[in-house]
């Protein structure tokens, strides 16, 4: 950086030097008096960004996601158990009917 | 009215010592906020909240520190949150817009005149306060109290609740980080 630009940035960062305070706009008091009798609402309200639509849908999008993701978990986990049950049922079945190996042994003797 | 006896009839809910509060004080909290905001509406109106504040948690503020340390303090956070939700909402800006709910206009802010700042110095000011709002938020509050209101290094260190070092490092890194930046906008 030549000298010329350093001087210039130098002057740039001293700019603030030596300011004078700026001065609050005129009736600023009858201003805040009107504000606090008519009702104080701040600037910054975490309740109005909530309700903002873009909010919203994101929630929205958000319960319908997991909404999906409980309905297809179900769906497979039934799935499992059907195949559990039928196998218990034909188990069932071959005991019923005593259609174990030792009675096929038995038979065959 | 010393601060002992203007505490005391705040909490009292004395009109007569919230208008000598407002009347003492105002110039100080707005000049800190319009050098954090750099809007002067924007500032009028963290102003007005700051006071409002001060009316109704009067009652909180044990006095362990000095009245204007604690405006100090209560005007630079309304301020950063003004910034804050003001990001959020150029973030959000276009989607805003497409459910209709964006009216604030998406362009970017024009260039910031401080009322105080001489006549000969206002184009090299304007670049710097550029450069300032671009600084993470505790370099922004501690240049813009030392530099703007005047503070002390002890006096920040106290708006801030930190030590005088941490004041000095941040104050350090503050103005490593405007010459990096205004380096590179003038090359």
């Amino acid at each position: 950086m030549n000298n010329e630009q350093n001087k210039k940035l130098e002057d740039i960062l001293g700019s603030l030097d030596g300011t004078k305070r700026a001065a609050t706009p005129d009736f600023f008091y009858t201003r805040l008096k009107a504000r606090m009798e008519n009702g104080y609402e701040p600037a910054v309200t975490t309740k109005s960004w909530v309700l903002r639509p873009v909010y919203a849908i994101t929630v929205f999008l958000l319960v319908l996601l997991i909404n999906a993701a409980v309905i297809f978990n179900g769906r497979s986990q039934s799935a499992d158990e059907a195949s559990i049950t039928e196998t218990e049922t034909l188990q069932s079945y071959a005991a019923e009917y005593r259609l174990n190996d030792s009675v096929t042994e038995e038979l065959y003797k | 009215m010393n601060e002992l006896e203007l505490i005391q009839g705040l909490r009292d809910g004395n009109e007569a010592a919230f208008k000598y509060l407002v009347d003492n004080y105002q110039d100080r909290v707005f000049n800190t906020a319009i050098g954090i905001v750099q809007n002067a509406e924007d500032a009028e109106d963290v102003a007005q909240e700051v006071f409002i504040q001060v009316y109704r948690s009067i009652h909180s503020f044990k006095g362990e520190s000095k009245l204007s340390t604690w405006l100090y303090r209560i005007a630079t956070t309304r301020s950063l949150d003004l910034l804050r939700s003001r990001k959020s909402k150029k973030r959000f800006g276009f989607i805003q817009r497409l459910f209709g709910d964006g009216n604030e206009p998406l362009h970017e802010l024009p260039d910031f005149n401080h009322p105080g700042v001489a006549m000969d110095r206002k184009e090299n000011a304007a670049k710097l306060f550029k450069a300032i709002a671009q600084l993470p938020e505790n370099q922004k509050m501690a240049f813009t109290l030392h530099k703007m209101e005047d503070l002390s290094y002890q006096e920040v260190s106290e708006v801030m609740q930190t030590s005088i070092a941490a004041v000095e490092s941040l104050m350090h890194r503050a103005k490593q980080n405007l010459r990096k930046m205004l380096e590179k906008e003038n090359t």
